[in-house]
């Protein structure tokens, strides 16, 4: 059509320096090489061991776990299952454990958050110190975390005055509980919080500054959006740490029966006095609470991975 | 319009030391400049995103230097775009908006204007995490520019993009500028993105300003031999003889010409009939696509970017001879002459 005009007007290049086509023969050569390579059995063996090698250690973990707790169910019987279930002090037990954790949990998240948001994004003087005293209730020996307690409140002129002046009473009270659970396990929360702010793009709250926020309106809207699983992760293991919290307890608040008797107190009670049955029931209790918690935050959508 | 005066900053070792810059009200102004050169923290400092040691910053002749970031009206793109991960892609561009609470009707008015003005209507409903590189640069862009920002500040906006959605979103981003006469300044170390977009432009290292103007200026009127060399001249040299055009005393003179403009013949073609004609000795080449780099031994080694054509007519063989040209109105002398070295 139209390109009969001006096209004729423009000198092609002679045909006699012409590309060679690739020969048939190599071409195919090649590609059977290629193809060979990417579907290697060499390499396929070789990525089901690695996979495997991953699954023995998950394997092995798992099923070590799950063998003891199938060994205490089977040592239980009926009578100590029956205990547990009409013993007025065994319930009590048990839901003060739950409200205690709850609370220490609602408590160490309320610090962490600002704390791990501050250690993340602020330098100052003695950070690396602040940072190093936040972990060290983590590696306190439970005793001695239970011991310092007792010593500050009994012995020391401020712990005195808080207990006698201001009646705010934590030894060998229920306050003490959360107190004590609080101290060993809000460093976790820490932790794990100040990890999520560390993972939030610096950008992104910079960013909602420019548009129109303030400093407290990026943090509310961005950052901690963006942390949120870390710093529900470190909940968790808040949690776990402060449901199963025994050591220091029984130093700084011991195990009176009806008041500050939690399940893991409840436990070395009924085993002191030889009844293991009901020790293990009791144990079986805690592990079943435990599973029962676990499964409902996966199941509320909370797919984060604990990071420490 | 947005100026810089007598901007001072310092972190670490790092500092921006008195930085005056202005961009004219509608104009696309590029930062060029090395990487670490402080490009990044300079758009920080104009955002008010770090808290300046001395200096002002002004826009549209208002002094906005103790201002927060959110009172200044400017529209920042950082690197990499910082959309936020946990927000829909229609969130994202609503995000301002919403801060500022304005009325569901009229924030979703203006998404869908602003996502049809950057042809991201479709992407609306969908996470940020599945967008492409180039549907992330124009959702951070919508999300800029949703605000009717006075200024925009555009850190490296498209680095991070294959070459062919690089070019697609200069032209949108030069498009869209004309279109709403923004005030642009774009930061940047690619030469061929400056091109495709700017006005006018600035070179900066290791914190100091260079030279400001023209990229024609930037590049056959560098200041110094840094902005030659990011210009990509690599024709610097010295010489020893006083320089006819501008008339300097004797002392080295430090010049340049563009490989560009250095012209290369066949040695038939030489016999002094051209000023600045000498024998040369081709040392390698390479054909960069659109032209040929060769390299020249003489009494000065020189680099010269060849035609296709130019070149088929050198009939060139390793080590041959040829004639160079320097013409005398492409060269460029910096500044004064400075002392002999020996």
């Amino acid at each position: 059509m139209g390109d009969s005009g001006w096209l004729r007007a423009v000198v092609l290049p002679s045909r006699t320096t012409k590309h060679k086509p690739a020969a048939a023969g190599e071409l195919q050569k090649g590609l059977t090489k290629l193809t060979a390579a990417c579907n290697s059995p060499c390499r396929g063996w070789r990525d089901r061991v690695f996979a495997a090698a991953g699954f023995f250690f998950v394997a092995v973990f798992v099923g070590f776990v799950l063998l003891l707790i199938v060994a205490d169910a089977f040592y239980i019987d009926r009578k100590a299952v029956l205990a547990v279930v009409r013993s007025g002090f065994i319930r009590h037990a048990l839901w003060m454990s739950i409200w205690t954790s709850f609370v220490t949990t609602c408590l160490a998240v309320v610090f962490a958050v600002p704390i791990g948001y501050s250690l993340s994004r602020y330098r100052f003087p003695g950070r690396v110190l602040v940072d190093a005293v936040v972990d060290l209730p983590v590696v306190f020996p439970p005793l001695v975390a239970g011991l310092t307690l007792l010593v500050f409140f009994s012995q020391t002129t401020l712990g005195k005055w808080i207990q006698d002046d201001l009646g705010i009473e934590f030894v060998f009270q229920r306050k003490g509980i959360v107190l004590c659970q609080f101290l060993v396990s809000a460093s976790f929360a820490i932790r794990s919080a100040r990890t999520a702010f560390d993972e939030v793009d610096r950008r992104c709250e910079n960013v909602a500054l420019t548009l129109g926020c303030t400093r407290w309106g990026a943090f509310r809207t961005v950052s901690l959006p963006l942390a949120l699983n870390g710093v529900i992760a470190g909940g968790i293991l808040t949690w776990a740490r402060a449901f199963g919290l025994f050591g220091p307890l029984l130093i700084f608040v011991g195990s009176f029966r009806g008041r500050t008797e939690v399940l893991s107190t409840t436990v070395f009670l009924e085993q002191s006095v030889g009844n293991l049955e009901v020790a293990l029931a009791v144990a079986m209790l805690m592990i079943l609470v435990a599973v029962i918690a676990l499964t409902t935050i996966r199941l509320v959508g909370v797919r984060s991975e604990v990071r420490l | 319009m947005i100026r810089a005066e007598q901007l001072s900053f310092r972190i670490g070792d790092f500092q921006l030391r008195s930085l005056s810059l202005e961009a004219a009200r509608g104009a696309y102004f590029v930062l060029l400049g090395p990487p670490g050169s402080g490009k990044t923290i300079f758009l920080e400092c104009l955002c008010g995103l770090r808290r300046i040691s001395s200096g002002r910053v002004f826009i549209d002749g208002r002094d906005v230097t103790g201002l927060e970031p959110r009172a200044r009206g400017i529209g920042y793109v950082p690197q990499d775009y910082a959309l936020f991960p946990h927000l829909s892609v229609e969130r994202n561009i609503a995000f301002g908006l919403r801060a500022r609470r304005h009325s569901s009707d009229e924030i979703r008015g203006r998404v869908t204007q602003t996502a049809e003005m950057l042809g991201i209507s479709r992407l609306l409903k969908r996470n940020v995490a599945g967008l492409s590189g180039g549907e992330k640069q124009r959702t951070a862009l919508a999300r800029a520019l949703i605000m009717e920002p006075k200024v925009l500040l555009l850190d490296e906006p498209v680095c991070a993009l294959d070459e062919s959605t690089r070019q697609s979103v200069c032209a949108l981003l030069h498009r869209v500028q004309r279109k709403l006469g923004l005030t642009v300044i774009h930061v940047s170390h690619n030469l061929e993105e400056a091109f495709s977009v700017a006005d006018r432009a600035a070179i900066l290292n290791e914190g100091e300003l260079q030279q400001v103007g023209s990229l024609d200026e930037l590049l056959r009127r560098p200041k110094n031999e840094f902005v030659a060399g990011f210009m990509r001249c690599e024709n610097i040299f010295s010489n020893n003889a006083p320089v006819e055009t501008s008339g300097s005393p004797e002392g080295e003179t430090r010049m340049m010409i563009r490989p560009e403009d250095v012209v290369v013949l066949p040695l038939c073609e030489g016999g002094g009939k051209n000023a600045n004609e000498f024998r040369v000795r081709l040392v390698r080449w390479r054909d960069y696509g659109g032209y040929v780099r060769a390299e020249l031994h003489g009494p000065v080694n020189l680099v010269a970017h060849l035609t296709h054509s130019a070149f088929a007519r050198l009939d060139a063989k390793p080590s041959c001879e040829l004639i160079a040209v320097l013409p005398p109105e492409r060269i460029h002398v910096f500044g004064a002459p400075v002392g002999r070295s020996g």
